[in-house]
């Protein structure tokens, strides 16, 4: 039963804790390099239509727009198909698991109130 | 082959429908977890890695615990409270351990009484409390994985709503870990209860779990 809960616990993840570290690290990247092309690449589609929604624009060039600290990552913490990962600013990064990899969900996310009761502020959501 | 599966019916019957319902439920849990998935816009998941996500393993222990715990408070209350009336109650005047000759110990105990009840000592004693030892320790032991895959699964909810995760300990006290137990455990006493009083009074021909049809209803510990 203990090999049971340890299955269900999921501590056959570490891989995709490695690949959402990636993911975060390589748009950050991008963000930072005004490279609008691979940093909508990691953004999931829910995401990008509402930034396009909200920018008027198509992603590669609105990417840009949305208000971010980035940083290091500190903390990638992986359940089942979501994970948030922890940014040396403060800041926190939500990312759910798609048919084509992991994907960014939620951006520039902050909490507020009581982190655990109260959703984060994001810049930018699905 | 038809002898051991006459001698073993019972046994044979529930471990079938067992894992007949474990994989229906793994079935309409995949289609059921997919559904919510893709109410997300999220993708769907297959079946294999749906049966060792903690939402599949949160579901089955959630039930296993109650259950054994259903057990284990059955066999415990039972030596010492009684149902005047139920076959599911001692006699009236047998609460409590009982005697040595009642439960064919020391020198009342036969050739062919298990070995460690014939041992005497420390092995008699755990013997003797066998049952409720194992029921005891699987229900607390699936209840802790209850608590893990749960923690598991809510942290993943937390996430898909942009909240932060909790710690196990703090999961502990929330209204989703114990919504999940009581919600068990309530169906398992009403169960219990229910057998216990309404076998007072109704009867099934042939099973060991009712009275003799002709037994009067004020009969207790009298089995068909």
């Amino acid at each position: 039963m203990l090999l049971g809960a340890l299955a269900f616990a999921g501590c056959g993840q570490s891989d995709d804790r490695a690949t959402v570290r990636t993911t975060v690290e390589r748009f950050l990247a991008a963000y930072e390099g005004d490279q609008g092309e691979p940093a909508c690449a990691a953004l999931s589609e829910d995401t990008r239509t509402e930034l396009e929604s909200q920018e008027k624009r198509p992603c590669p060039d609105a990417v840009a727009e949305v208000e971010l600290e980035g940083g290091a990552v500190t903390r990638v913490h992986v359940t089942l198909t979501n994970a948030k990962v922890d940014l040396a600013s403060g800041e926190s990064v939500f990312l759910s698991e798609q048919s084509d990899g992991w994907r960014i969900s939620a951006l520039g996310c902050k909490p507020q109130g009581t982190p655990a009761t109260n959703p984060f502020d994001c810049e930018l959501e699905a | 082959m038809r002898g051991f599966v006459r001698d073993h019916g019972l046994g044979l019957f529930f471990a079938v429908i067992f894992i007949a319902s474990l994989v229906g439920q793994a079935l309409v849990g995949q289609a059921d977890f997919n559904h919510l998935q893709l109410r997300h816009h999220d993708d769907p998941i297959s079946l294999g890695r749906y049966v060792l996500s903690s939402d599949y393993g949160s579901d089955v222990l959630e039930n296993w615990q109650s259950e054994y715990l259903q057990f284990t408070l059955f066999i415990l209350t039972t030596v010492w409270l009684l149902q005047r009336g139920s076959p599911e109650s001692k006699e009236l005047d047998k609460a409590g351990r009982e005697s040595d000759e009642d439960q064919k110990l020391g020198e009342h105990a036969q050739a062919d009484s298990p070995r460690w009840a014939r041992l005497g000592g420390w092995r008699t004693a755990v013997y003797s409390n066998s049952l409720l030892i194992v029921m005891t320790a699987i229900w607390l032991a699936s209840w802790g994985v209850q608590s893990v895959t749960g923690h598991v699964a809510y942290n993943a909810e937390q996430f898909d709503h942009q909240e932060a995760a909790v710690s196990w300990g703090r999961y502990l006290v929330t209204s989703d870990f114990w919504n999940r137990t009581l919600q068990n455990w309530q169906s398992e006493f009403l169960a219990v209860g229910s057998m216990a009083v309404l076998s007072i009074y109704l009867r099934q021909r042939g099973s060991p779990e009712s009275k003799p049809v002709g037994a009067p209803h004020g009969a207790t510990g009298v089995e068909g």
